[in-house]
């Protein structure tokens, strides 16, 4: 107890240095600003921000991006308030209720309730990753390929079945990141697949050029592409958040974080999914169900709390599997292994003290964010009035510096823009981006522990499917699957459903 | 009550038609037997004792059978929606998304990629697209020309600004190399 308090506190000492303030500081405040203008995303924010950071000291680089992280996350909220557009996909669910708010002149009020609901969310689910990952570390270093592998087809299936689109659409997403993720030198024979005689091409595709394109080039082409956005109003009312929206709603915020990093937790989902959670739950407890979506203070708390609450959520797969929970904390893993730290079971054995180091700049971000939230209304605002004319170009540029900036193959440029319209084209067939992102993070994982689990089995399936914690995973897996078919959900809905009740003696 | 055969989407989302959806289909089906036939003819490195599951092209034919498994699944599922019914209602289109900006957008960043980076220091790439970009996109046909010179100066303004800016940023303060 007291030598984890004493590594907590080593880990804060370590990062507020005036180097690191500064940079908790730039780091949030752009990513609240990247959250809040339409058509950049959290993921964006972060893929480019690690490609940019990559020669800062690991500590330093990923404070920047978890600020990144939790910055834009809740800096969705700003434009879903005053414009009814979404900053990022997270926020969608808080047009519903924030945006009614702005219009009858609350968006202050509105402001400061997703401030406080964020903060909140955040704060929860700071506290489950420092009380769960140690034990689920625990449980993960149990895990051999066997599980591994399922756990990598559970991502990808679960990702699928719940990001929010046709399953069907999800898992072929997750199957295409999967196989994107195969091209290049192979790990047995250095053979080059699908490589066609390019050296390029046999160097792979890299993670951060392809989530750059797929993000940050789809997004200036589906904003440059959409209407241009207007604020409502360049007045606001006070945005201190009201101590009593906060005690009146203290049972929504506990759930909806408790929701929210929960879907954290489960891989690919993310913030979404998280708010979206947290809304029908809130909804379906509340009172007042009558005010959702015509301006409840609950809705937009609930909303709120729910997708902060996810951020911290998604880092526990991380931290202890290897496996993200979101599409940014997808990015998150890929830069932490380009700064050398190995994320999974044996991160708390090899490096633990960067699990403490996590948890602190978590902290630090949510600080931050609670000091911009509630001092930077009127130079957000000025932003959300930059036209995307003026905007997107600059966008653009930077995602080609931040596609080549690794590596420094111009390829990359070229890899980027290819994704940008794949993820843009896909996109409009309805395709959700994340279980292709994970495909693609996961394709070394899932590729490296189906062969040395069919190597040690001598290629023998039964491993895979006997071992009980494997079996357990293949089994949800499989269900999930199973679940996503209508004939068989229908099926097995109609089995659970209640029959009604026939009084003895009634009439039939 | 909602269709049960519907797919799980976001209440923000809106599903895409069944033909459509066949469409996707056939082309994904096509695109994953072409992952399968390619995945097959690489070799097993039998002779250096390999297995039948180190071959290099086993994970991926696995990826491309899945995939063709899908793929049929889908096209099953449009076909039983009616995809090749009729003269289908094609889903009302944003009445703010434009073609046109898109295809512009989409040329712009072609141009800056293939026919600016590496052919012409960065800042000065940046800032010729930048200043395409922006006069492009806030062309006006019978603005004042004082007006559009005020305008276009202030576009060549602020991509000479982001050009300058962007190198030395990333140059002097991230130690990044530029293309």
């Amino acid at each position: 107890m007291f030598d984890s308090l004493r590594e907590f506190g080593g880990a804060f000492a370590g990062l507020l240095t005036p180097w690191g303030i500064f940079n908790a500081f730039w780091a949030t405040f752009l990513g609240i600003v990247i959250g809040a203008l339409p058509g950049l995303t959290a993921t964006m924010g972060v893929a480019l921000m690690t490609t940019l950071t990559f020669t800062m000291p690991h500590e330093q680089a990923i404070l920047v991006l978890v600020c990144i992280y939790v910055g834009a996350i809740y800096g969705g909220s700003r434009s879903a308030i005053l414009l009814n557009i979404p900053g990022t996909p997270a926020s969608a669910c808080s047009t519903l209720d924030g945006f009614p708010l702005a219009k009858q002149g609350l968006a202050g009020r509105a402001m400061g309730i997703s401030t406080s609901g964020s903060w909140l969310g955040t704060l929860f689910g700071i506290l489950c990753v420092a009380a769960l990952t140690p034990v689920l570390s625990d449980v993960a270093l149990r895990f051999q390929s066997f599980e591994f592998f399922w756990i990598a087809v559970f991502g990808i299936v679960i990702a699928g079945t719940l990001s929010g689109g046709d399953p069907i659409k999800g898992y072929m997403a997750g199957f295409l990141g999967l196989f994107i993720a195969t091209i290049g030198q192979e790990p047995h024979y250095n053979y080059q697949r699908f490589a066609f005689g390019s050296t390029d091409l046999a160097g792979g595709i890299g993670l951060l050029p392809a989530l750059v394109g797929a993000f940050g080039v789809a997004e200036v082409l589906q904003s440059m592409r959409g209407p241009a956005a207007r604020a409502i109003s360049n007045k606001i009312d006070s945005v201190i958040p009201r101590i009593g929206d906060v005690l009146r709603h203290r049972w929504t915020i506990l759930r909806s974080g408790a929701i929210g990093t929960f879907i954290g937790i489960l891989p690919g989902l993310g913030e979404d999914t998280a708010a979206w959670s947290s809304y029908a739950a809130a909804r379906r407890a509340s009172k007042e169900k009558e005010k959702y979506g015509k301006g409840s203070v609950e809705g937009l708390i609930a909303a709120e709390t729910g997708e902060s609450a996810c951020v911290p959520g998604a880092l526990i797969p991380v931290l202890t599997l290897a496996v993200p929970g979101s599409a940014p904390a997808a990015v998150l893993m890929a830069a932490m292994m380009i700064h050398n730290i190995n994320p999974g079971p044996n991160l708390m054995l090899q490096t633990p003290q960067f699990f403490y180091q996590i948890v602190a700049m978590l902290v630090i971000a949510d600080m931050v964010k609670l000091f911009f939230g509630l001092t930077l209304v009127r130079p957000l605002l000025w932003i959300l009035l930059v036209p995307r004319e003026r905007l997107m170009p600059v966008v653009f540029v930077l995602c080609t510096v931040g596609a080549f900036a690794i590596t420094s193959r111009v390829f990359d440029i070229y890899v980027m823009l290819f994704f940008g319209f794949l993820g843009f084209v896909l996109r409009e067939f309805k395709f959700p981006m994340a279980p292709l992102i994970l495909g693609l993070v996961l394709g070394e994982l899932l590729e490296k522990n189906l062969t040395r689990g069919l190597v040690l089995s001598g290629g023998d399936l039964a491993p895979f499917f006997t071992r009980p914690i494997s079996a357990v995973i293949a089994f949800v897996t499989i269900a999930s699957i199973l679940w996503s078919v209508p004939a068989f959900s229908n099926r097995a809905a109609a089995l659970f459903r209640r029959r009604p009740k026939v009084a003895a003696g009634s009439a039939p | 009550m909602s269709e049960p055969n519907a797919p799980s989407l976001m209440p923000h989302e809106e599903p895409l038609s069944p033909r459509a959806d066949l469409g996707v289909a056939a082309a994904f089906l096509a695109f994953s037997l072409t992952i399968v036939a390619l995945a097959l003819r690489m070799p097993r490195f039998a002779e250096q004792g390999g297995e039948i599951y180190t071959a290099p092209g086993l994970v991926p034919a696995f990826y491309g059978v899945i995939l063709a498994a899908l793929s049929l699944w889908l096209g099953y599922r449009s076909l039983q929606r009616g995809a090749l019914k009729g003269v289908q209602a094609r889903a009302a289109a944003d009445p703010g998304n434009s073609t046109t900006r898109l295809a512009i957008a989409a040329a712009l960043g072609v141009l800056f990629v293939v026919g600016l980076v590496g052919k012409m220091p960065f800042w000065l790439a940046v800032t010729v697209f930048v200043t395409l970009f922006i006069v492009i996109f806030e062309w006006e046909p019978g603005l004042p020309t004082g007006l559009r010179v005020r305008r276009i100066a202030t576009a060549v303004i602020q991509a000479l600004i982001t050009g300058l800016l962007v190198t030395l940023v990333f140059q002097k303060i991230f130690l990044v190399r530029l293309p």
